[in-house]
């Protein structure tokens, strides 16, 4: 039933979108939580690849979150999505981690607005993975040994292009 | 104070007037919208791309472009779209951050209407000036704002003063091999592409020390010739020059004589203020350009400055064609080979920058971009449009990264001017301080699709012919953001352009415009250079006739 609801909201997407804008600070801890355990299912840990966890995907996101750059519309759908997904489906935490990965498989195969909200989350996890470490994401630039990727030089020394 | 020149903008169309008519020793103000940075505050900091950081929130200032659908014109704001076609909003504009394909146009580009004719519904005109008045101007920017390459003989090698580049070419990946070899063997000619990248040192600027990130970011030695590192540093030397910045000149203010008296311009804080001088150039991109004279009305110019013939903002031009791209691995290229990092491709293949029957394209070839956030975030879609995420997403992250690379063929036509390609301004559209903003109608010639088709048929098979994996194209009508100009022809007729030779307003005698405005046809490669060399041009005339000009 309660997955029901949460395919739903697909047709309430654009109200959720204009409504009920909360900032980072104001995310509930288990909001938080919930957001941890999604990105460890996009991002799970691989022979090559880091986790979520790894690569400190959340704290990515808090810290960058509320910045004046950070998109108004991405914001809302991440923050609005993680509420509404934990309305649907409050026994998420205490699902065990397969029961998890296979509700979040699901629900972006069946409602658009779950898509949307997965697929947000995944971009800010990339932005996280593979950023400059000093925004507190790609720790110890996990993700760039990872890929073996030549970075650019100089890094930043400040974030954001403020000035030296 | 009355300075004895304004500038308005700082890019690649100011650069050559504030260095020149500093250093000949008038009084010059630079209004430079946004902030000015140094080598130092800049780095290789993919978020700063993604968050569009020197350019301004799309919410507040915005664009609308105008498309046809469903068999008429419809606006969209760029701020509903993200397509943004702000390029660079500090001290040294978009010439910071481009890619610095430097060719110069060919002699046939300068008389394009009476070397191909004029196709049905376009308004093809051919220059006022020949390409041997802008030689001179070409050879000099070589010099200051500095060009590396090689000048290698083929078909349509236009006519050169010097015998080759002051700066020799930059350091090139293995691939390169591959490409020049698929090229002898379809009997095609690939050639070095000269860029605006020093290879030497220069003066404060240090050569390329190949960052890997080029195209897009700014250059922390100065070996890229942004107008700011090559240009204006050596300006500031000669105590003429001020630049004020964070400037957003809103208005031309004009006197009885019909002359530019003063720009008005907006503080960061919102705050008016008045810049007085006597002569005035405006060089703020194609775009904002001509927003700037049509929303400088008063009761000499009710419909804009310099508008009074009403071709302001008409045939504006961009650059079409689109991108071939292809993947190449391990069966081409050892992967340390392949993945060597901050080396050059540099290559172009002119053969059909020319055909007997019509213009035909340049074809410029590099890798992608390095940027992994958009590499990997283009990852997360499956080809039927699902979500990739988890295991499948990781392996497909790191099977691209670690075991190919991308290479991409761009391709660059002419963009056929035309009744439906144009800019305007609208009372119904304003930024957060209320000013009209510029509407971009971009509707392109039939011709141009074409071509980019018939130059995409002859282009695939050097990928083809390396064995590349994963051939794609994307062939388009559609402008490039990045590539502005038109707007403020030139010509001699003042009831058909706006500017005369001297890119001096027909209707208003102390205005210039040194961008790329005045451009009536743009030729087959990106302007930046030409935009140099012409404002150099225009520099030695306001030099040489100052006191005439301002009489």
């Amino acid at each position: 039933m309660k997955r029901r609801n949460f395919i739903k909201f697909t047709t309430v997407f654009g109200i959720l979108l204009s409504t009920n804008f909360v900032v980072a600070r104001n995310i509930s801890n288990e909001n938080l939580m919930i957001l941890d355990e999604v990105l460890n299912i996009i991002f799970p840990k691989t022979q090559n690849m880091p986790s979520a966890k790894e690569f400190k995907a959340l704290e990515y996101l808090v810290k960058n979150i509320s910045h004046k750059t950070f998109d108004d519309e991405d914001k809302a759908l991440i923050i609005d999505g993680t509420n509404d997904f934990n309305s649907s489906f409050p026994e998420f935490l205490t699902l065990n981690k397969n029961e998890k990965k296979e509700l979040i498989f699901e629900i972006i195969q069946n409602s658009s607005y779950a898509k949307s909200w997965v697929s947000k989350i995944t971009y800010y996890g990339i932005e996280a993975m593979f950023s400059d470490p000093i925004y507190g994401g790609n720790f110890e630039q996990i993700a760039w040994k990872s890929v073996k990727h030549n970075i650019g030089y100089p890094q930043p020394l400040k974030t954001y292009g403020q000035k030296i | 104070m009355i300075y004895d020149v304004c500038v308005i903008g700082s890019g690649a169309g100011a650069g050559p007037i504030i260095y020149e008519l500093s250093r000949a020793g008038l009084k010059v103000c630079v209004l430079e919208k946004g902030d000015i940075y140094n080598e130092k505050d800049f780095s290789k900091d993919e978020l700063l791309v993604r968050r569009s950081i020197y350019t301004p929130n799309l919410k507040d200032e915005y664009h609308t472009i105008e498309e046809f659908i469903d068999g008429s014109w419809h606006k969209f704001p760029t701020y509903e779209t993200g397509w943004s076609f702000w390029n660079g909003t500090l001290l040294g504009g978009s010439s910071n951050f481009m890619s610095g394909y430097f060719h110069r146009l060919k002699p046939n580009d300068f008389k394009l209407a009476s070397t191909y004719g004029v196709p049905k519904d376009s308004n093809i005109v051919d220059w006022v000036i020949s390409y041997d008045e802008l030689e001179p101007y070409y050879t000099k920017v070589e010099e200051l704002v500095g060009v590396s390459g090689e000048v290698q003989k083929y078909e349509f090698l236009e006519p050169r003063s010097t015998k080759d580049f002051v700066y020799p070419p930059l350091k090139e990946n293995k691939i390169v091999d591959l490409i020049d070899k698929a090229c002898i063997d379809l009997n095609y000619t690939s050639i070095k592409t000269p860029r605006a990248i020093i290879t030497k040192q220069k003066d404060g600027r240090n050569p390329c020390y190949y960052s890997n990130y080029c195209g897009s970011y700014a250059c922390s030695s100065g070996a890229k010739g942004s107008s700011r590192a090559s240009l204006i540093k050596d300006a500031l030397a000669t105590n003429n020059l001020q630049i004020i910045a964070n400037a957003n000149v809103i208005k031309l203010n004009t006197d009885k004589n019909k002359k530019i008296k003063s720009a008005t311009y907006l503080t960061k804080n919102g705050t008016k203020k008045d810049v007085s001088a006597k002569l005035f150039v405006v060089a703020a991109q194609a775009v904002e350009t001509s927003r700037l004279l049509l929303n400088s009305k008063d009761e000499n110019f009710v419909n804009g400055v310099a508008n009074n013939s009403g071709n302001v903002g008409k045939n504006f031009l961009s650059t079409s064609g689109g991108v071939i791209s292809a993947t190449f691995d391990k069966s081409h290229l050892p992967l340390e080979e392949l993945h060597a990092s901050g080396l050059f491709v540099n290559r172009s293949i002119m053969d059909w920058y020319y055909t007997k029957e019509f213009k035909g394209g340049a074809i410029d070839i590099l890798f992608e971009h390095q940027n992994p956030i958009r590499r990997a975030s283009s990852l997360r879609w499956k080809d039927n449009g699902d979500l990739k995420i988890g295991e499948e997403l990781q392996n497909s992250i790191f099977e691209s990264f670690t075991k190919t690379r991308t290479l991409n063929m761009e391709i660059f036509l002419d963009w056929t001017p035309n009744d439906n390609s144009f800019i305007s301004v609208d009372e119904k559209y304003k930024d957060k301080y209320g000013i009209p903003v510029a509407n971009i109608r971009i509707g392109s010639h039939e011709q141009d699709l074409k071509i980019g088709n018939f130059i995409k048929e002859k282009a695939i098979k050097v990928f083809e012919k390396m064995g590349g994996k994963n051939i794609v194209s994307d062939i388009s009508a559609l402008p490039s953001a990045n590539l502005q100009a038109g707007g403020c022809r030139f010509g001699d007729n003042p009831k058909t352009s706006v500017l005369n030779k001297y890119c001096q307003a027909h209707e208003v005698s102390n205005l210039f415009v040194s961008d790329g405005s005045f451009m009536p046809t743009g030729g087959s490669v990106p302007y930046t250079f030409t935009i140099y060399a012409n404002s150099f041009r225009i520099a030695d005339y306001i030099k040489n006739n100052y006191n005439k000009i301002i009489a």
